[in-house]
Parts: C-alpha cells; structure tokens; sequence
C-alpha cells in the first residue's frame, strides 16, 4: 500500500534521511520509534509529500509521488494525518473542522458532511461538542476532533506524528483508544510515537530509526524483548 | 448665549458667512474627498492582495517587479507620484484638462500608493498564520487557494484590521494632495476660499473638522468591527 524506495532527504546541507526503503501492506499498523531527530517524522511527512523528497521514491498504492504528473491533491485526500499540535482550525467550530475538506474537496452536500461527522464525532465520543470551538477544548479533546477530521475525508492510510506527545499524561489514554479502535477496524496506520505501550499493543510491526536510518524492523514482541542491534538496545533500555 | 451668538457672527470678525456661503461647495469637496478615498481604498485593497502575492512567490523572476513596486512606492513622495500620474499618465487616456480628470489622477496615485503599503500588511498577517494550519490544510486534499482562502486568509485577516485602520485614515488624509492637480476635494474648495477672501483660519479650520469627522468615524467603525469579530471568537 505504501512502497518507500531509497528515500533520502536533506534539509540545506543536513541529510536527514540516509536511505529509507519501507513497505507497508494494507491494514497494517506500522510504528516508527526512534530518538529525537532521528528522522521519523520527516519520514511520516514525505509519506504524504508535506516534505519535499530529496532522492528516491515513494509509492501509494501505486502511485509515484514524486512524478510530476500526480495530482499530490487527490493522493492526499486518500492518506489522513493527524498532527502533534493538533492543528485544528481556530476559526471553525469542531464541525465545521471536519465539514470543511469533505464539502469543499469531495463535494459532499452539507448535509451529507454533517451526518458524516456526526458519526465520527460519536465515535470519538465527542458529540456534545459539535458546536463548540477548538479553544474550548482540551488538549486531547482537540487531538480526537483532529483525528475525526481526518477520517471524514474516508482516507485509506493515515498518518499519526507523535499524536499524543503534546498531551498532559491524563489525556493521553483518550487518543490512544481511539487510535486502538481504528486499528481493530482495519485501518492501514504509519504511527511516529514514544508511547511504547501502544507500540507492543496495537503495532504489527515496529520500526527502529536512527540518524536517518531504519536500524531495526520486527514484530514488536522480538524488537522489545530481543533487540538485535546496540542501538536498538540502547535505545530501549532508556525509554522502557 | 443669544449674544456670544451675535457677537461671532456679526462683531467677532470670524467669517462665518464665507463659510456658509461655500458650504454646498465644501459639502461637494467632502463628497469627492470621500469619493476619491473610498475608491482609493477599495483598488488598494484588491491590488494590494495581488502585489502581497506576487512578492511571497518563491520563483526571484515573478518576486523582483512586486518587490520593486514596492520600493518605489514607499521610498518616493507621494505627492511626486500623484504630479507624475497627472501630467504624465493620465494624459495618455483622458484629453485636455478637468475636474474629473485631476480626480481619476488622483484615485489611481492613491490606489497605486496604498497598494505598496497594503501589500505588506497582508503579508504580515498572511505570514503571522502558524504553517501548521496550511499543513492541515494541505493534509485534508485542500489546494493552495482554497488552503489560502478557508484557513488562512479569515484567520489573518482578523490580525490585519488594527495596521488596515492606520492606512486607511493616512489615504484619507493624504487625499488633500490632490488638490495641488486642482481636484475639487475638500482642501482645494479651502484654498479658493482663503484666495478670494485673503482669511486663513475659517476655511483651514472648517475643513480640518471636516476630515476629523470622518477619520474619527472611520477609528470608531474599525472598532466596532474588531471587537465584534473577537466576541465572536469566543462563543
């Protein structure tokens, strides 16, 4: 579903990622762990072309992001993110957040959009705040509408940058229910995350980077308990 | 009172009657100094947009003439740029010489002086947006126009009413320069009347109250709106 080949990108002369090759099958739920800096979320963010890409390639379902010929708009509406400041739109209500993409990109009628996002609203268990605005809303709170947000687009991937790191440790458990719930309902997830509890719960398969790098890949029952490179180890053993 | 009221206008030597015998004349200055400003403003403000683009293009090509129209309006008297539109623009589309044409002069110096000034408001309030808010833009399938026009610009423009306000009221001020290209706005009805009569203080007077009005509306409707628009945030 995803195919990343050789990526590599640098920012000015800092070559963040050295040599990313990554494939992940549908209904898959990847987790990217990793150091700060370790090029994770810039990797997350060249899956939906947020980052320009350096050298190398990246495919959706087929799709070649970096022909000049591909409508980035469309593949976009396929692959949803969720960002770790939240990045809900201020001036919006919370259903006016999730309405805006589905009415003006997919074309839906209000009403459709509306019903639409009434749903994922249940299903984020935030129905009573429909027409309240983002700054009236915690910090998880805001994290759950923005995943509403994103799922209102019916997108096939979704993206998740360290949804959770911008949260008070209470509010953290809400999201990650909710990231569960997508990944019991076969959702294809790329998650960029210290949550290691998430990681060995929901993850099929997990992904160590470092320095721009993918040092180690494996289900997450072998990485967390036999990690076969030092850096792995290192790693773990600061954060577990 | 009767008498402080007689006294001024027959003893106190103030010209009260030039000024009410001008007055439709003063009322027609005023229309054209509101006709000349509001025009002024309105292109200002559609031009403005576009220059403020064009200068945050990233190809040097396209940014170089926007950020020299910038430059060059900014860093030159306007009343050089409303001489030069005068006598040597407007002539090439409008023959001889009249009123109106002095007044088409000065709405196109005065929309193409805001314009500079304006740019670089929208730019600031465009720039001021967290770039998180374009990358969930972005992210949901939105373009860049519509990621501009549903996200960004609603939330800049707010940010932009206070710097819209100073500018507005200088271009209404500035509008008198026309009267140097004998627009009939409000200080050229003045100067003719100071001219005819050899007095200063009535006319000048009079038709800075005039412009103190209007400025003063102006700061109070501007108000009105941004504190309209803050109560609405917080529903």
């Amino acid at each position: 579903m995803i195919t990343v080949n050789n990526l590599k990108k640098s920012f000015g002369d800092n070559e963040v990622l050295k040599d990313i090759n990554l494939q992940i099958k549908p209904q898959e739920v990847v987790v990217i762990i990793g150091p700060s800096g370790s090029g994770k979320s810039t990797c997350l963010r060249c899956m939906n072309l947020l980052e320009s890409i350096t050298a190398g390639e990246v495919h959706i379902e087929g799709v070649n992001l970096t022909d000049k010929n591909t409508d980035i708009n469309q593949i976009r509406t396929e692959v949803g993110m969720v960002f770790q400041q939240f990045n809900l739109f201020p001036h919006k209500s919370v259903l006016e957040n999730i309405t805006l993409a589905p009415i003006k990109v997919r074309k839906w009628s209000k009403e459709k959009a509306n019903k639409v996002a009434l749903d994922l609203l249940e299903k984020v268990n935030l129905s009573e705040k429909a027409n309240a605005y983002p700054d009236s809303l915690s910090g998880g709170q805001k994290q759950r509408v923005a995943i509403a947000r994103a799922l209102a687009m019916e997108p096939k991937i979704m993206l998740f940058d360290e949804p959770t790191s911008a949260l008070d440790p209470e509010m953290v458990g809400e999201v990650l229910d909710v990231m569960k719930q997508l990944a019991k309902e076969g959702m294809t997830m790329v998650v960029v995350t210290h949550e290691m509890g998430f990681a060995r719960e929901v993850g099929d398969r997990v992904i160590f980077m470092d320095e721009g790098y993918i040092i180690e890949e494996n289900v997450p029952e072998k990485l967390f308990d036999f990690p076969s490179h030092e850096r792995t180890k290192s790693f773990l053993s600061k954060v577990l | 009172m009767q008498g402080l009221y007689d006294w001024i206008l027959n003893d106190s030597g103030i010209r009260i009657d030039v000024i009410i015998e001008y007055f439709p004349l003063f009322m027609k200055g005023t229309l054209y100094t509101l006709g000349i400003s509001i025009s002024g403003i309105l292109i200002g403000c559609i031009l403005g947009l576009i220059i403020a683009f064009g200068k945050m293009s990233r190809l040097m090509p396209i940014r170089l003439p926007f950020v020299w129209y910038i430059n060059f309006f900014r860093g030159t008297p306007l009343l050089v740029q409303i001489l030069i539109i005068h006598f040597g623009v407007t002539p090439l589309f409008i023959a001889g010489a009249s009123p109106i044409k002095a007044v088409i002069s000065a709405i196109i110096a005065l929309s193409l002086n805001s314009a500079a000034y304006l740019a670089e408001i929208y730019r600031a309030g465009i720039q001021s947006i967290d770039k998180g808010q374009v990358e969930a833009g972005r992210s949901l399938g939105m373009n860049k126009v519509q990621t501009m026009s549903y996200i960004v610009l609603p939330q800049s423009i707010k940010r932009m009413i206070p710097p819209f306000g100073n500018e507005f009221i200088t271009l209404i001020k500035d509008s008198s320069l026309a009267s140097v290209i004998a627009a009939p706005e409000l200080l050229y009805w003045a100067r003719a009347v100071n001219g005819k009569f050899f007095i200063v203080w009535e006319s000048l007077l009079f038709i800075a109250l005039i412009y103190l009005v209007i400025t003063l509306s102006l700061t109070y409707l501007l108000n009105y709106i941004e504190k309209r628009w803050n109560i609405d945030d917080n529903r």
